[in-house]
């Protein structure tokens, strides 16, 4: 069964994010592929997150697709206009690239290229519109394709923004244009991801996958706090990794954190998979998902 | 109005570093509410000059500096002093320093101030950009200019990087998208709103370099 098969039969699926290379060297990469290859059912790349540059998450999908683990190509809006976009998903089609999740993406100005052109020529809800398109054998202006693309296309939620509604609005905006799966920004909450869930009923079949974060350390949780656009980390979960004195501890926590929420959403099956965020180190991964069988 | 500001001096040394003397050209309209382009940003140019041992022929303010042949009838009663100058140095806006260039092909022309957006003044001399002149106005939707005070253009609502409501790019502004929904909310228009997708933007109206000529009544 591929990605969208598990989804779609309600298997409970595990996704990861891998963040491409910065550099030409792809050999650290094929080595977290090879390890990933057998412990989840699709791994994200993406694409130059925080505006930082990266190898293309296109080039790690296709290593990904060749070594035998399911991609999904993550594409934003930021470096590339319509005609871009549209000839890369047409490129990715051709590779064999089938999963794609949409979004609008960072603003240069937080990355590594501050003076960079922002394109930002579409929004994420109409490069969904975009894609759905060429599922049906059209480009952005209608115009005939030489075929129709077999994309699986998702978006990004995030159920933690403040204020709420606006965001929202843009999920349903999302979903009427024809995202197929969402993958959502890291959860600390369960309270809330609940209550999203509660709202995400009225909506017939709809596959969410929650974003999940191992917490490793204080640095990282602040870094996550400060630096990441769209990431909500609560106030008591800051005080709580404060009171914490040594490294490990934080760690311990960490992990027990990410397993309490997992079994929680399990138990209580609110969405239809988890998406394993911001994670450098495969062993975390290993580790983390070894608690969650037990 | 055409907002602008003075160069940073050590930019502007550099530029006039092979000239010794030099006429001055301010603009009686924004750059004189900027401060950029009146008396005393004339004055304390001509001073900085003088100071470094150049000379400063003569200097003259236009009405509307980016009116070209306005312009060229007020300037020429400063022949003797511009015959002088080895440059022309001009305190306006991109568009007034333009003006200037065409009408003295043989003489440098060079920018004193950095032009920078369109906007409004809210206080004495304190600036907001507010229109980007995308050449097809989407202000009937939101009553502000998301094209403009969105850093990513949204043309749907907001993106997913504010945070408490303040924006990704500059997390001392209010996302201009949380205000807009706050603005349809108020007038009931927010279902209508999300009725249908906005976009995809036409861009080709935008396209430099752009030029009008209105010819009789529509």
């Amino acid at each position: 069964m591929n990605f969208k098969e598990k989804l779609n039969k309600g298997k409970f699926v595990v996704t990861v994010e891998i963040t491409p290379p910065r550099g030409p060297d792809p050999l650290k990469l094929i080595e977290k592929i090879k390890e990933l290859r057998n412990l989840v059912d699709a791994v994200n790349f993406t694409d130059n997150p925080s505006a930082k540059l990266r190898m293309c998450s296109m080039a790690a999908c296709k290593l990904s697709l060749d070594l035998g683990l399911e991609p999904v190509l993550q594409i934003t809006c930021r470096d590339r206009n319509r005609i871009a976009i549209q000839s890369d998903l047409l490129g990715a089609h051709a590779l064999g690239i089938r999963n794609l999740l949409l979004m609008t993406g960072d603003h240069p100005i937080v990355g590594d290229h501050k003076e960079a052109k922002a394109v930002y020529d579409i929004d994420s809800s109409i490069l969904i519109k975009v894609v759905k398109g060429l599922n049906e054998g059209i480009d952005i202006n209608g115009n005939k394709l030489n075929g129709k693309t077999e994309f699986f296309f998702g978006a990004v939620v995030n159920p933690s923004a403040i204020p709420l509604m606006p965001q929202l609005k843009r999920f349903e905006q999302k979903l009427k244009m024809g995202a197929e799966f969402f993958q959502t920004q890291m959860i600390f909450d369960i309270e809330k991801f609940e209550s999203f869930i509660d709202y995400t009923k009225m909506f017939d079949s709809i596959k969410i996958i929650a974003g999940i974060v191992i917490i490793k350390s204080r640095k990282m949780l602040n870094y996550l706090a400060n630096k990441v656009s769209g990431v909500i980390v609560p106030d008591w979960l800051v005080d709580k990794i404060k009171r914490f004195s040594k490294d490990e501890d934080i760690e311990k926590f960490g992990f027990e954190f990410a397993v309490e929420l997992i079994q929680k959403i399990r138990q209580k099956a609110l969405c239809s998979g988890i998406h394993i965020m911001a994670t450098r180190n495969i062993e975390d991964i290993k580790n983390l998902l070894s608690l969650i069988k037990n | 109005m055409i907002v602008s500001k003075r160069k940073p001096l050590k930019e502007l040394e550099n530029l006039i570093r092979n000239y010794e003397s030099f006429f001055l050209v301010g603009c009686a309209e924004c750059a004189t509410l900027c401060g950029s382009g009146d008396d005393e940003a004339l004055l304390s140019i001509k001073e900085w000059i003088t100071k470094s041992g150049k000379t400063v022929t003569g200097w003259f303010t236009p009405k509307v500096g980016c009116q070209i042949l306005g312009t060229k009838r007020q300037i020429n009663q400063y022949k003797e002093s511009l015959n002088q100058a080895q440059c022309i140095l001009v305190l306006s806006c991109g568009a007034g320093a333009q003006t200037i260039t065409e009408l003295f092909e043989d003489k440098p022309v060079i920018p004193v101030n950095d032009t920078l957006f369109i906007g409004n003044m809210r206080r004495f001399r304190e600036f907001e950009e507010r229109c980007r002149a995308c050449g097809e106005c989407l202000l009937g939707i939101t009553n502000i200019c998301v094209i403009t005070l969105c850093p990513k253009s949204m043309l749907n609502g907001p993106c997913g990087g504010y945070k408490n409501g303040k924006c990704e790019v500059n997390p001392e502004l209010r996302c201009v998208w949380i205000v807009a929904y706050e603005i349809l909310e108020k007038r009931k228009l927010l279902e209508k709103f999300y009725e249908n997708l906005h976009g995809p933007k036409d861009w080709s109206k935008s396209n430099s370099p752009r030029a009008l000529r209105i010819e009789g009544k529509d």
